[in-house]
């Protein structure tokens, strides 16, 4: 009896092997496929570019066991064509998971049509309808705006006095979404902003605007703008003689942003981040930032390493025996994963970030530190 | 015969068709997606060619109203929860209705002015969307539903393909239609010869209004159609990158020319879905292959289709008598005007009688061809009276005046570009009575070539061929002779005494004395904007104060 109920079992288990086991096998063997679809041209290519980047590190770099291939897509600035390659991506690649544009625009007309396919997109874009749209794939590796503009908005007023600030932002999604939640921080902090100035992409004569700023008694520039127009906006400031602190949105602590203004011009000036791969002097981050340099002659920034911590929990669900996007997708959502720049679990809507910290420059090199650190400012680690 | 007529346009069908039928064939969505695209810009850019391309306006408004139209979606499904297909009706109906408002205020601006006007408009739309809080800010608008008819999903991509390219076979017959019944060559005639056009009584505003609405409706049709195929509008859908991208398509299609704005737009748009593995270098990829293809096709594709596989020419008409009126003078009295400090005309006039040919001489600077322009309204006077029969003229329009009779040629002929010798005389007139008019001037045989390929001589009688086609009763030509040879200048003598006897009053402008001495039947000479003589022709010229200003006095004996 014991010995038929044991052929038995083994027969159905050689049954079962054969008809689900042994193809599953077979399918482990296959690489998967990833798409990196990030915006490498226009006014997002800096961001963009370290998008890329830190995908591609993470990509190259797979836990033992796992194999996968990847494909990089410019998506560039247009919803259009983001839509387009995420199309070309579902049908010819079909990814387990995308890395998927900084660029809110495009991710609001990307979600839905990965939603249908049940393709995780892998983000560090800050547009806060984002995970608010009720699409379970959208997993986003960089704080929301309600978790950086707490951390900017709190380091103006509570540590550097502002009582009178001048925001200047950007009208783009981007720029949008961080003004209405800095105004809502300041509201809480019982500061009201002097000036909200909006500021196209393509404008590059900010006097204009430090002298309306001025003109209404300004203390000083909470700034929500893009790596080029911060760049010209501190510039601008410090030849002007803008005599307030300045506390920057998070494209200034971009290496590549830094690069463009002189030491001189950034003393004083700080910034909200996620991280500052280039500031830790931890052991693991300076290891990362040293790779980075060698492989894209770049100085890393935090959403280079976002993305490559987005990519490699990616790699972790793989390696964890997630083989489909929808297994990733759901591993994603129920796991916590260490990365380099934090530790990052889902809020239930795919917000995995939730530290913030500022950064600010010393004068005398292009090297931010780290002045503090807003940990869990939501609460949800 | 007719299929021989149009086999450019039958190759370019079966070119399309077979293109459709491989594409189907794969089943290869993405590439579906992507002949979807070629589509809908294929429709704003058919819609631009009749603007840029006929009228010969750079309206850089047309990816403004590319955007009003997914807005229009946009709005009427997200907001007010229409279902597409009447979102999609509503955004061909307002910016029809918004690019009937641009052609308003710019009815009367040229060139550059008319580029900067629309390029204010499309920035004041890229502004609006960015900012407004009911176009969703820089977000823009998103969770826009599929298009669905009588709950039969359209958004599958051949579907959707196949929708967009029923809407491509649409936009190409309104185009035919805003084109036909001698429309183009009203429109190449506003386009290129702009004062002709006036003289001959076009009205460029009504044309303007129908091309700018059209237009308008066919770039609001395709915007529908990318908020459908996005599901989300953004402010992206405003920026100046649309009207590049339809610029560039009309451009390499070749002006004017709807086949090969769609076949350019089959090459443009997927381009840079060709090129985007080059990453950063793709832009410079495709601005080298966009300016390779400007450079070898200065016709744009469809001028080298028309090369390689032209049309045959469509069959002449038989030729009609234009209806005739009968008037027995013009009379041009006091008639004054000035230019700054120059006092062009300073009281001058003359009578030009039916059945006579009057000329009027001077020296250069004398103010001849300023009393045409102010007798067939080009120009307006500061004083005088000028009459045809009892009826006063300077308070009408040069359409109006054309309407009575009047009927001018020029001392530069202005020639428009892609319409045939028949098409040029006709806008104003029955291809008929146009046949009628080529014969009169000996170009019945040209009546299908090409109107630029005529020569100097040749378009001299064009330009009066095109006056008589309307049927005038008077007749002001400036300067007819000039640059023909002697033969020639014979046969246009035995043309205007012809014309003349025909109950006709000539009025003919003219330096070379031993071309219109004989002709004449009187003169009139005018000298710094006055009349110095006038009168029998023989009389004139025996004038000693006619001698002394402007014959000479080997030219009196």
């Amino acid at each position: 009896m014991h010995m038929t109920i044991t052929r038995s079992l083994m027969t159905l288990s050689a049954a079962v092997a054969l008809a689900i086991g042994m193809p599953a096998t077979a399918q482990a063997d296959d690489p998967l496929a990833v798409s990196v679809l990030v915006p490498i041209t226009g006014f997002l290519a800096l961001e963009g570019t370290a998008q890329r980047n830190g995908a591609v590190m993470a990509l190259d770099n797979p836990p033992e066991g796992v194999r996968v291939t990847y494909d990089v897509a410019d998506t560039a600035t247009s919803p259009e064509v983001a839509v387009t390659a995420l199309r070309r991506a579902l049908d010819r690649q079909k990814p387990v998971a995308i890395a998927a544009p900084i660029f809110g625009t495009q991710m609001l007309a990307m979600a839905p049509i990965a939603d249908r396919a049940d393709v995780p997109l892998i983000t560090v874009s800050g547009t806060a309808k984002l995970t608010e749209l009720g699409h379970d794939i959208v997993f986003r590796f960089f704080p929301t705006d309600a978790v950086v503009k707490v951390a900017q908005a709190r380091y103006a007023v509570q540590d550097l006095g502002m009582k009178r600030p001048a925001i200047l932002f950007q009208t783009t999604a981007y720029g949008q979404s961080g003004r209405t939640e800095l105004v809502r921080v300041l509201g809480d902090l019982g500061v009201a902003p002097v000036l909200e100035e909006a500021i196209d992409p393509g404008i590059k004569d900010f006097v204009p605007a430090l002298e309306r700023a001025a003109a209404a008694g300004a203390d000083g520039l909470l700034l929500q703008l893009h790596s080029g127009p911060t760049a010209l906006a501190v510039r601008q400031a410090h030849e002007r003689g803008f005599e307030g602190p300045i506390v920057a949105g998070s494209a200034l602590h971009q290496p590549t942003t830094a690069a463009l203004v002189e030491p001189a011009a950034l003393a004083g000036v700080c910034a909200e981040s996620a991280s500052s791969p280039v500031s830790d002097s931890g052991a693991e981050m300076a290891a990362f930032a040293e790779a980075y340099r060698q492989r894209f002659e770049a100085e890393p920034d935090a959403f280079a390493l976002a993305q490559y911590d987005g990519m490699n929990m990616v790699l972790a669900a793989l390696a964890a025996g997630a083989r489909t996007a929808e297994a990733v997708k759901i591993w994603l959502a129920g796991n916590r994963f260490q990365g380099l720049a934090m530790e990052y679990v889902s809020d239930g809507t795919g917000n995995m970030a939730h530290d913030a910290i500022i950064l600010c420059y010393d004068g005398l090199t292009r090297t931010p530190v780290v002045r503090k650190r807003y940990d869990n400012v939501d609460g949800v680690r | 015969m007719r299929l021989a007529v149009h086999r450019r346009g039958l190759a370019y069908v079966m070119l399309f068709l077979t293109a459709g039928a491989v594409l189907l064939g794969a089943g290869d969505a993405y590439a579906m997606r992507v002949a979807t695209l070629v589509g809908t810009y294929a429709i704003a850019a058919i819609g631009f060619q009749l603007v840029f391309g006929r009228l010969g306006l750079l309206a850089l408004s047309q990816g403004a109203l590319f955007a009003i139209g997914a807005y229009a979606l946009a709005l009427s499904s997200v907001h007010w929860g229409w279902p597409p297909v009447l979102g999609l009706v509503l955004s061909v109906v307002v910016p029809a209705l918004a690019g009937a408002l641009v052609a308003v205020p710019i009815a009367r601006l040229e060139s550059h002015y008319v580029a900067l006007a629309t390029l204010g408009l499309a920035q004041l739309v890229l502004l609006a969307v960015t900012n407004l809080e009911v176009t969703g800010g820089a977000n823009g608008l998103y969770g826009i539903p599929p298009l669905t008819v009588f709950g039969f999903d359209l958004s599958d991509s051949w579907r959707m393909l196949a929708v967009v390219w029923v809407a491509v076979a649409m936009a190409l017959c309104v185009f035919a239609w805003a084109t036909g019944a001698g429309r183009a060559g009203r429109l190449a005639t506003l386009r290129d010869a702009p004062h002709a056009a006036l003289a001959l009584g076009l009205d460029p505003i009504s044309n303007r209004l129908l091309a700018f609405t059209v237009a308008g409706a066919l770039a609001g049709l395709a915007g529908g159609f990318q908020a459908l195929g996005l599901g989300v509008v953004s402010p992206a859908v405003a920026r100046f990158d649309v009207m590049i991208t339809l610029l560039a398509i009309a451009v390499v299609g070749g002006r004017g020319s709807v086949w090969g704005a769609v076949t350019a737009a089959a090459i443009l748009v997927p381009l840079p879905e060709v090129f985007r593995g080059l990453e950063q270098a793709y832009l410079l990829a495709y601005g080298v292959m966009l300016l390779a293809a400007v450079v070898a096709l200065p016709t744009g594709i469809d001028g080298l289709v028309r090369r390689v596989l032209p049309d045959a020419p469509a069959p002449t008409p038989t030729p009609a008598a234009p209806k005739s009126r009968k008037i027995s003078v013009l009379r041009v009295e006091r008639v004054a005007k000035r230019f700054g400090g120059v006092q062009a005309l300073d009281g001058a006039g003359f009578d030009a009688r039916a059945g006579e040919v009057t000329g009027i001489i001077g020296a250069n600077g004398s103010g001849k061809t300023t009393l045409l322009n102010i007798v067939t309204g080009l120009e307006t006077a500061d004083a005088g009276v000028v009459r045809l029969d009892a009826i006063p003229l300077l308070n009408h329009s040069p359409r109006a005046r054309a309407g009575l009779g009047l009927a001018r040629g020029f001392q530069h002929p202005e020639i428009p570009g892609g319409i045939d010798v028949l098409a040029t005389v006709s806008v104003a007139a029955t291809l008929g009575a146009g046949m009628a008019a080529l014969e009169r001037v000996g170009l019945a045989g040209r009546a299908r070539v090409p109107a630029t390929s005529l020569g100097p001589a040749e378009r001299r009688r064009l330009d009066i061929a095109r006056a008589l086609a309307a049927g005038p009763t008077i007749l002001l030509l400036d300067e007819p002779a000039s640059g023909l040879g002697a033969g020639e200048r014979a046969d246009l003598a035995v043309l205007l005494c012809a014309l003349a006897k025909s109950g006709m009053a000539v009025v003919v402008v003219e330096h070379g004395m031993d071309f219109l001495l004989p002709i004449a039947d009187r003169l009139v000479c005018l000298d710094a904007g006055r009349v110095l003589a006038a009168g029998p022709t023989d009389a004139v010229c025996r004038d000693p104060a006619v001698i002394a200003a402007y014959l000479g006095t080997e030219s009196a004996s």
